[in-house]
């Protein structure tokens, strides 16, 4: 462990938008459940459900406020905007590394650092979700929220159909992305290891350590 | 000879005289006619007490598309106190009329209204006959009007719904698409009436014009429509209506609403008796979605209604109406299964991989310990 060093690669503004935000999902998923599929599922009543919905939903939102200020106030942004001349390599490289180094014991090629957080495919997920889906989430959310009051921005979209519609496909991609992004996140040294860095804000950084060396 | 035919002629006007006493009163029928003698004058009223003014006006073109009026109901069908009119009075009537006996026609309504808060708030002192909901002389047919008709006509000349309704999600939804009675009267049936929204003219397509578009009218809309002849008609049949009126250039959408029949035990509305389960509309099981109707109307204001496949609140074609769990699209489910199935797949089969060659990582990780020793 004498070559480890500590870098700092998630500051506490994310830390505390990424808990709240993964704690609102959770929340979230379960009563869109409930919200969805009344007659299946006993959980809440759908009162509740829909009263925890929406307080939740807010809490995402103001979660999202941070984000995005933090992200666009110190222009750390960038983070997330592949190169366009390495981008594909990269992602290939990653791909393959995933798809079949990893079985092998070869080391992650791409090599965290507080500039350089996220691989090319993370980056293109990233993007596409914080930029994208997450805010068209939250904007149908909000419409979902109070029809009448905008109903001329759904009307706009196509009516109440077409937007929950969009709300609800999100909202399974959503679900199916939780348990990726968990089971990506024990990819690390060690299987906890992301976890902790996404508490303590630090990240342990192995020269050429392949993932997961201890555990299997 | 002239003495007898003198004779004659006395009996005969002698007869006819009589028969004329012996016709009952009501041979007399009073024309409505005489009854806007005075009526039409729009500043006719009378004092009451305290100062009050009663308004006694009777807008005649209001009252003839009435819907007793277009059922031959006359002014002294139910002023039946009103037997005669002497015009030798300021007044040809007696001044004080009797309360009109609606329940002498609507019997089952006006039992029906005996079990209602309404009626059971008489025993406070207020009084609240029929025509306090119903109004008086333009009293028209409600079937084809909308949920905000329908509520402005009734409900909403007493109640504010806002003072009430804080607990209930997406109130300000709730009052513009479902009838307050849906809820407050909860053992009458209701249906969900579709009418179309022209989305090029923004306004919903009047029958007549539907109707033209689609080149029929209204005996034959189903012939025409209904092609397997089940006098319901399915998603397809639906899809080919839209088809057919945007070939005439005319694109648009259902809205849909929740409403009820007008039965007499919509009158059932107590205090308590409102359903407050959500549950009860919003599964895909509900009854409140059994009754789907395309709602024609003719031109007297009276509704014709079409029998619609439900499946059709699950379309795309029914796109502003949506009823969270209980309209919703089945198959966007299953596009959910699958990407949740697909990432755990995903998950999983990684994870499989990983454990088995776990082996072929700790040989190479063995080596290079080795190698590093």
């Amino acid at each position: 462990m004498e070559h480890d060093k500590l870098m700092y690669v998630h500051p506490a503004p994310v830390r505390v938008w990424h808990w709240v935000n993964a704690v609102g999902f959770i929340i979230l998923i379960i009563t869109g459940i409930q919200i969805r599929f009344a007659e299946i599922v006993n959980w809440f009543s759908l009162e509740e459900a829909i009263q925890l919905h929406n307080y939740v939903g807010f809490v995402v939102i103001a979660a999202y406020g941070l984000w995005v200020s933090f992200y666009f106030g110190t222009m750390k942004i960038k983070l997330y905007f592949p190169n366009p001349r390495t981008f594909v390599p990269n992602a290939i490289t990653q791909l393959k590394y995933y798809g079949s180094g990893i079985f092998k014991g070869e080391p992650n090629p791409h090599h965290m650092t507080p500039d350089n957080k996220f691989n090319a495919l993370q980056q293109n997920a990233y993007v596409g979700i914080m930029l994208v889906f997450l805010p068209a989430q939250m904007i149908t959310g909000l419409f979902l929220w109070r029809v009448k009051r905008f109903e001329n921005y759904i009307d706009l979209l196509g009516g109440i159909k077409i937007v929950s519609t969009i709300h609800v496909l999100l909202f399974f991609f959503f679900t199916a992305f939780i348990f990726v992004h968990a089971y990506l996140a024990t990819l690390g040294h060690t299987p906890l290891a992301h976890f902790k860095a996404m508490f303590t804000g630090y990240e342990e950084h192995h020269e050429s350590a392949p993932a997961e060396e201890a555990t299997f | 000879m002239k003495k007898m035919n003198y004779f004659l002629l006395g009996v005969y006007i002698a007869l006819m005289s009589s028969c004329l006493l012996l016709l009952p009163t009501h041979g007399y029928a009073i024309e409505n006619d005489e009854c806007m003698e005075c009526h039409s004058d729009d500043s006719l009223e009378r004092s009451e007490s305290e100062g009050m003014k009663e308004d006694l006006f009777i807008d005649y073109t209001g009252f003839k598309y009435s819907v007793h009026n277009v059922n031959g109901v006359t002014c002294v069908d139910c002023h039946s106190d009103i037997e005669k009119l002497d015009w030798d009075n300021e007044v040809p009537h007696p001044s004080s009329l009797a309360m009109v006996d609606c329940d002498g026609c609507h019997e089952e309504e006006g039992e029906a209204y005996l079990n209602s808060v309404h009626k059971k708030a008489g025993g406070k002192g207020i009084t609240i006959p029929c025509y306090a909901c119903h109004g008086y002389h333009y009293v028209s047919h409600l079937e084809s009007d909308s949920v905000y008709e329908r509520e402005n006509k009734f409900c909403l000349k007493c109640h504010n719904p806002d003072n009430f309704h804080e607990w209930l999600p997406q109130k300000e939804t709730h009052f513009a698409f479902v009838e307050c009675a849906v809820c407050h009267a909860p053992e009458s049936p209701r249906y969900i009436s579709l009418r179309f929204f022209d989305l090029i003219s923004n306004k919903f397509l009047e029958s007549q014009d539907l109707l033209e578009a689609l080149e029929t009218d209204y005996a034959n809309f189903m012939a025409k429509l209904d092609q397997d002849k089940d006098d319901v008609i399915s998603l397809q049949e639906l899809e080919d209506m839209v088809l057919l009126l945007r070939q005439k250039d005319i694109r648009g959408t259902f809205h849909g609403e929740l409403v009820l029949e007008l039965v007499p035990t919509v009158h059932h509305v107590n205090r308590g008796g409102a359903n407050r389960e959500c549950e009860q509309c919003h599964n895909p099981q509900s009854p409140f979605f059994e009754e789907v109707y395309i709602s024609l109307n003719t031109e007297g204001g009276e509704g014709q209604r079409q029998k619609v496949e439900r499946r059709v609140l699950e379309s795309y074609y029914v796109n502003h109406f949506y009823a969270i769990g209980g309209t919703r699209v089945r198959y966007l489910d299953k596009i959910g299964l699958v990407l949740i199935v697909g990432g755990l797949s995903v998950v999983a089969g990684h994870l499989l991989a990983r454990i088995i060659t776990a082996p072929v990582r700790r040989k190479r990780k063995d080596k290079k310990d080795e190698f590093s020793i």
